[in-house]
């Protein structure tokens, strides 16, 4: 074994050691304030390796791990979220004084098996990885062990473990009708036949959609989340929404851009249907939700299924033959980490000092602290795709892919939704700044959710207004990738 | 098919087997053989022989559960352990080096487990 293929590897063998040294670490100090600040700064030994990796293109471990721009694009954006994530649960996490150690290792052990996800090109190893993210998640899930968080971290487990099996099933199928587990193999047994005519190709694939369907949220596998929402640490629910779902799509479009691509024409479709179901079924749902993570949850699940209209768009070319829909699924992923995280910590903001979390109790928040009231009104404006904020480039990209690949009706259904969804986010804001409030007492956020706020929507302002910088990035990673 | 006629002949015996223990005792009673007089001790759900002791819904001591897991850890680290001690001299410092990453991460569970104390009985 060559030293380079450890080396392609490092960010993942490096982050998981941290969270080794983490929990080590919990044993022996007293302060456990410090658990924080050590995570935090010892992600900085991932983020340099990645770095250096940059520009790179290989294979290590026989093919098992490819590592290219793509793979780094994501391996930027997981340890972005885990980071931001660190710092905005460092007050409850303190406040709740037990198991703090933990909380931060199965962060980074998530955290880890994510990165793995985005540059694995074998489905065992793809396995493997999701399962070491999702049995973190849970972990994290059930962390205030309070009556609905246990409940929640139930229900996640029982449905991830249904996923899983139903994934494992098609990946079993894929290797039976193909002989081989590597991507490219597969591709080349697959080649370009009719997919009608091989019915355990179509079950094995349509398999693997519902386990990889599970974790970007997408419908018919979303019931578990609003409940884990809600349970959920509500920085664990922005990890969720965010990396979770990213690591999701990552593996999507590594496995049937690749795969799968000789009948892409097959899958284009099933993926422009289950698009319209989920912004659909989520847009219409979220706009009875009384709790502000619910709706939120809901809301993740309309945002599934916009991004999902990047992967039917995988027809779509520039003039250079690049692929469209793969540059807007990634620009609009960076995006809606940026907002979505900032929608989420100003809610951990509020329900620091008001115990609440229904939009009742952000009633009136703009004379209470003008602040926050704007930041969450500049993150819904961007959820809603207006600009001038990120999620209006995201969205203007994605559906501008949509219509290159002759998908019109998918891009018109897209930009229908976006008008829905724009009751309920406006609600929230028209609830914030034109209904009275419980009290006149100031609001201040704590130091640290201050800091992954002014990240976090500085991100969703400065992309707003230079969404150069992020598409360049995003075209350089999906250069190269099939497709 | 070769091989499906051996599977086919295992379940017709695996079906034989079983139904005809279940009727030799009809068999002998109507043949007048074995007498049929039934009373409490015998009709008595039958465990070990030994008589039973309180109710078996008893709450366990949850302890158990993590002796439990902690065993199985192991258990599986020795398994893992066995195939490379029988070659070990074929994989050389490579393969002891993994062996040694392996127990290392074993270990970290194991401090853990001790500093946590819930190697401790109480």
């Amino acid at each position: 074994m060559p030293i380079r293929d450890y080396y392609l590897l490092s960010p993942e063998i490096s982050l998981a050691s941290i969270a080794m040294a983490v929990i080590l670490l919990d044993t022996v100090v007293k302060r456990k304030g410090l658990l924080a600040i050590f995570t935090l700064a010892a992600l900085a030994l991932p983020l340099a390796f990645t770095i250096s990796l940059w520009g790179e293109e290989g294979r290590a471990f026989g093919g098992l791990l490819i590592v290219d721009q793509f793979s780094i694009f994501f391996k930027f954006l997981f340890l972005g979220v885990t980071a931001a994530v660190v710092i905005a649960s460092q007050d409850s996490v303190t406040n709740f004084k037990r198991f703090q150690g933990e909380f931060y290792a199965l962060l980074l052990l998530a955290t880890s098996g994510l990165m793995l996800m985005s540059s694995t090109g074998e489905l065992i190893t793809i396995f493997l990885a999701l399962e070491l993210s999702t049995l973190s998640a849970i972990a994290l899930v059930t962390f205030f062990k309070t009556d609905q968080a246990v409940e929640a971290g139930i229900k996640y487990l029982v449905l991830s473990g249904i996923s899983s099996a139903m994934m494992l099933y098609g990946m079993a199928l894929v290797f039976g009708v193909s002989g081989s587990t590597r991507l490219e193999e597969i591709a080349q047994a697959v080649g370009t036949t009719r997919l009608l005519d091989n019915p355990a190709l179509l079950m094995g694939m349509l398999l693997m959609v519902a386990g990889f369907g599970f974790k970007i949220s997408s419908v018919p596998f979303q019931m578990w989340v609003p409940d884990v929402y809600q349970g959920a640490p509500t920085s664990v629910a922005a990890y969720l929404s965010v990396a979770s779902k990213a690591g999701g799509f990552a593996v999507i479009l590594r496995v049937f851009y690749v795969a799968f691509a000789g009948v892409s024409m097959e899958w284009s479709m099933l993926f422009a249907v289950l698009a319209v179901v989920s912004m659909t079924f989520g847009n219409l749902i979220a706009m009875f939700q009384s709790n502000i993570k619910r709706l939120l949850a809901y809301s993740t699940i309309a945002h599934a299924g916009y991004m999902m209209v990047g992967l039917a768009a995988v027809a779509a070319r520039n003039p250079i033959g690049e692929g469209l829909g793969t540059q807007g699924l990634l620009f609009y992923l960076t995006g809606y980490a940026f907002t979505n995280l900032g929608a989420f910590f100003v809610v951990i903001a509020v329900a620091q000092k008001l115990k609440g979390e229904s939009i009742d109790d952000f009633a009136g928040l703009a004379k209470r602290s003008p602040l926050l009231a704007g930041l969450l009104a500049l993150c819904l404006i961007s959820l809603t795709g207006l600009p001038p904020t990120v999620g209006f480039w995201a969205k203007l990209y994605l559906f501008s892919g949509a219509v290159q690949a002759d998908l019109v009706w998918l891009a018109v259904a897209g930009v229908l939704n976006s008008a829905i969804s724009a009751y309920y986010y406006l609600r929230v804001v028209k609830a914030m700044y034109m209904s009275p409030a419980a009290s006149d007492e100031r609001l201040t956020p704590s130091p640290a959710i201050s800091l992954a706020l002014l990240v976090t929507t500085g991100g969703v302002l400065f992309f707003g207004f230079a969404p150069s910088y992020l598409l360049d990035f995003a075209v350089r990673a999906a250069r190269g990738f099939p497709g | 098919m070769h091989q499906f006629g051996f599977i086919a002949i295992f379940m017709v015996l695996a079906v034989l087997v079983p139904v005809s223990m279940l009727l030799i005792p009809y068999a002998l009673t109507l043949a007048g053989i074995k007498p049929h007089r039934p009373d409490k001790v015998k009709n008595d759900t039958y465990e070990c022989g030994v008589r039973t002791v309180g109710g078996s819904w008893v709450r366990f001591n949850f302890r158990y559960y993590y002796f439990a897991l902690s065993f199985l850890i192991f258990d599986v680290e020795a398994v893992f352990l066995f195939p490379w001690a029988v070659h070990a001299r074929q994989l050389h410092w490579f393969g002891f080096g993994a062996v040694l990453v392996f127990v290392a991460i074993i270990t970290v569970g194991l401090a853990y487990e001790w500093r946590k104390k819930a190697l401790e009985w109480k």
